[in-house]
């Protein structure tokens, strides 16, 4: 147990130390460090397996020990906002990362307008507030419903289409969503929506400075914690799902339609469940987004946004809920680490993603086998 | 509703742009028919042809060599060149490994694939960022015809784009290499044993669905005379529309979905107001209904599925 926590700690250590080393020499022995830990673990198979041991065997405790590590990490990072804003972002797509993992990895339901849906629930949210005087946390809950009902435009397509051609009808989608933001009157068009007001929770202003354990935190640190709380949710709650008779169920959608038809799961049902919660995820992460900047703009949400999720789902391992969360907390800090690389980040970007692709085709944490006993 | 020659106009607009999107469309139904993948770069790739052509131009115009009869040919050659071989290269590189898992790992490598393209003309051309102006070479003026007025630079346009068309088709019907690529079409297994080499009738697939997507280039830096080096993310999804509205894996279907979407684009900016701001909703919106009438396309294979 002791072991798990400590690798659990030394994992954070890198992690932090890799985001905040600025001096050559700093940043020189994090990569050692890293190169040093990835070396071990790739030649030392005993070490290997048996770390595996002992996080299967100490599930309960691992998953406390990282979720006690999430809460400290505005803690390390709190003499940079910036990061403390990166780190919220990250978890704001786990959210949406999870959402369209259910729809793309679990039932198969390709969806390439995911900027899209994040869109509608942050537009959502800030036409709530601004025009209908909503407060806050009442139009975050509401938003990610605008986001599944909106969706449901879609549900033809998606039981008609397949493959490619399904893939067409949501870029399709994202394109029509961008344009019409963009010559709106009532979306603000190409500006946007601005000063959408911050949540403020009995009495408590997001604004302001939270502290924790006497130290002061950066504004953005509020965020940070309700993104947590959110991610935290939905992943358990999909992962639950997913585990499900009803993730079995679109498991075998994805596999087989016809067998899984055969065999009496309805097609209808199953995909448009799977799509309509997938929605609800991945417009509460926008929503929250909106809330979190504080206006909404058509460049936020388009398709290079839906690229940005899809490759989280991919990269981290399709089907495969703790995939997401490393996708999208590796996949969200790098890019942001590299800034001064200037204009070649996005560039490199593509080509690691190509790379990962050739190399690990099946993602970085790859979905398990189901087992049951 | 407008007069009736405003129609026409537009619907022979719509067909001179219907032309250049079904240039592009023929490489996406191209890709798909030999490799059953959908090449997503292939929208940059047409963006790269446009570049190409422009420094070809640039470069002759530098060595004294303005006329646009010698010097239009030898931008479409040059660009056809250096855009087939950058297309070979990608299907190469991540199209081809990958043609055997799952749709949606080729999606996103090709996607991935496409922003390295253009993230490397947006850093790699000089001021990248900017829209470039394209030298207007095709001659000014033209004549009406019943109110409908009918410009030589957009007949000239037209003509090369059917002739490149007629070119491709001549290709793929009369030479062996074309009665290669439609064998691997129909099933690469049966195409191997008859001695058909899979891998170069992969290699020159790509290469002329990329030269293709090169003329597409060309053609529409003339037309708009001014290249960007985002235009290939609309240019791709655009072709790619057009590719499975016809069907995918079915040349022909892909040039009629091309000038269907381009008439769409053009007759729908003249009928709905603010029409110009519109019509590409308008345009995709059909295409997601189309999709829903006939899943596979206008001459999309009916195919029954099997267990």
């Amino acid at each position: 147990m002791i072991a798990v926590w400590l690798s659990e700690l030394v994992v954070f250590a890198l992690f932090v130390a890799g985001i905040l080393a600025e001096r050559p020499a700093a940043l020189a022995a994090t990569g050692g460090a890293l190169i040093a830990a990835a070396a071990l673990l790739r030649f030392v198979p005993s070490l290997r397996t048996a770390l595996a041991a002992g996080f299967a065997r100490h599930r309960a405790a691992a998953l406390a020990g990282g979720a006690v590590l999430a809460l400290a990490l505005p803690l390390a990072l709190r003499a940079s906002p910036y990061w403390t804003f990166v780190a919220t972002l990250a978890l704001l797509y786990v959210t949406i990362g999870q959402g369209l993992n259910l729809q793309i990895g679990t039932a198969g339901v390709i969806n390439l307008a995911g900027a899209a849906f994040a869109g509608l629930g942050g537009y959502s949210v800030g036409l709530l507030t601004l025009s209908a005087g909503w407060p806050a946390w009442l139009a975050l809950l509401v938003a990610p419903w605008i986001a599944v009902s909106v969706g449901a435009v879609l549900f033809v397509p998606i039981l008609k289409t397949r493959g490619h051609y399904l893939a067409l009808v949501t870029i399709a989608f994202g394109f029509i969503f961008n344009i019409l933001m963009n010559n709106l009157e009532f979306t603000g068009g190409p500006q946007g929506l601005k000063n959408i007001p911050t949540l403020r929770l009995v009495g408590w202003a997001f604004t302001s400075k939270p502290a924790l354990a006497g130290v002061e935190l950066p504004a953005h640190a509020n965020f940070y914690y309700a993104a947590l709380l959110v991610a935290g949710l939905t992943t358990w709650a999909l992962r639950r799902l997913h585990d499900s008779w009803l993730g079995l169920a679109l498991n075998t959608l994805r596999d087989d339609e016809i067998a899984a038809r055969c065999c009496g799961v309805s097609l209808t049902r199953g995909k448009l469940l799977a799509f309509s919660i997938g929605n609800l995820c991945i417009g509460l992460g926008g929503a929250l987004y909106a809330v979190m900047v504080g206006f909404v703009s058509p460049p936020d949400f388009d398709f290079g946004y839906s690229l940005v999720m899809l490759s989280v789902v991919i990269i981290g391992g399709v089907d495969s809920i703790p995939g997401v969360v490393l996708g999208a907390c590796l996949l969200l800090p790098l890019p942001e680490r590299f800034r001064f690389l200037h204009e070649y980040r996005l560039l490199l970007y593509g080509a690691v993603i190509v790379v990962m692709l050739l190399y690990r085709p099946r993602g970085l944490w790859p979905a398990a086998v189901r087992r049951y006993r | 509703m407008p007069p009736l020659e405003l129609l026409l106009q537009q619907a022979l607009n719509g067909v001179m742009l219907g032309v250049m999107y079904a240039l592009i469309a023929v490489g996406f139904t191209l890709f798909f028919g030999v490799l059953d993948v959908i090449h997503f770069s292939h929208g940059d790739i047409f963006m790269l042809g446009a570049f190409a052509g422009l420094s070809t131009l640039l470069g002759l115009a530098a060595v004294g060599l303005r006329a646009p009869v010698a010097a239009l040919p030898l931008a479409f050659v040059a660009s056809i060149l250096v855009t087939g071989l950058v297309g070979v290269l990608a299907e190469r590189v991540c199209v081809k490994p990958l043609a055997r898992s799952s749709p949606l790992m080729t999606l996103l490598a090709t996607l991935s694939l496409g922003l390295v393209i253009r993230e490397s003309v947006l850093i790699f051309y000089p001021r990248g960022a900017d829209p470039k102006p394209f030298p207007q070479l095709l001659p000014q003026g033209g004549f009406e015809v019943g109110g409908v007025a009918i410009r030589y630079e957009n007949l000239a346009i037209l003509g090369i784009g059917l002739t490149a068309m007629v070119t491709v088709d001549l290709i793929i019907r009369r030479t062996r290499m074309g009665a290669a690529i439609r064998a691997v079409a129909q099933d690469p297994e049966a195409a191997q044993m008859m001695g058909v080499n899979l891998d170069r009738t992969v290699d020159a697939t790509f290469f002329l669905g990329s030269g293709l997507a090169a003329v597409a280039g060309i053609l529409s830096g003339l037309y708009y005379s001014e290249i960007h080096f985002i235009m290939g993310i609309t240019g791709g999804v655009i072709g790619f529309s057009a590719a499975a509205i016809g069907g995918l894996g079915n040349v022909y279907g892909a040039i009629v979905g091309g000038l269907l979407f381009g008439v769409l684009q053009t007759t729908s900016a003249a009928l709905i107001p603010r029409g110009s701001e519109f019509r590409d909703v308008v345009a995709f919106a059909v295409v997601m209904l189309f999709l829903i009438v006939r899943p596979r396309g206008i001459l999309g294979e009916q195919s029954v599925e099997r267990v």
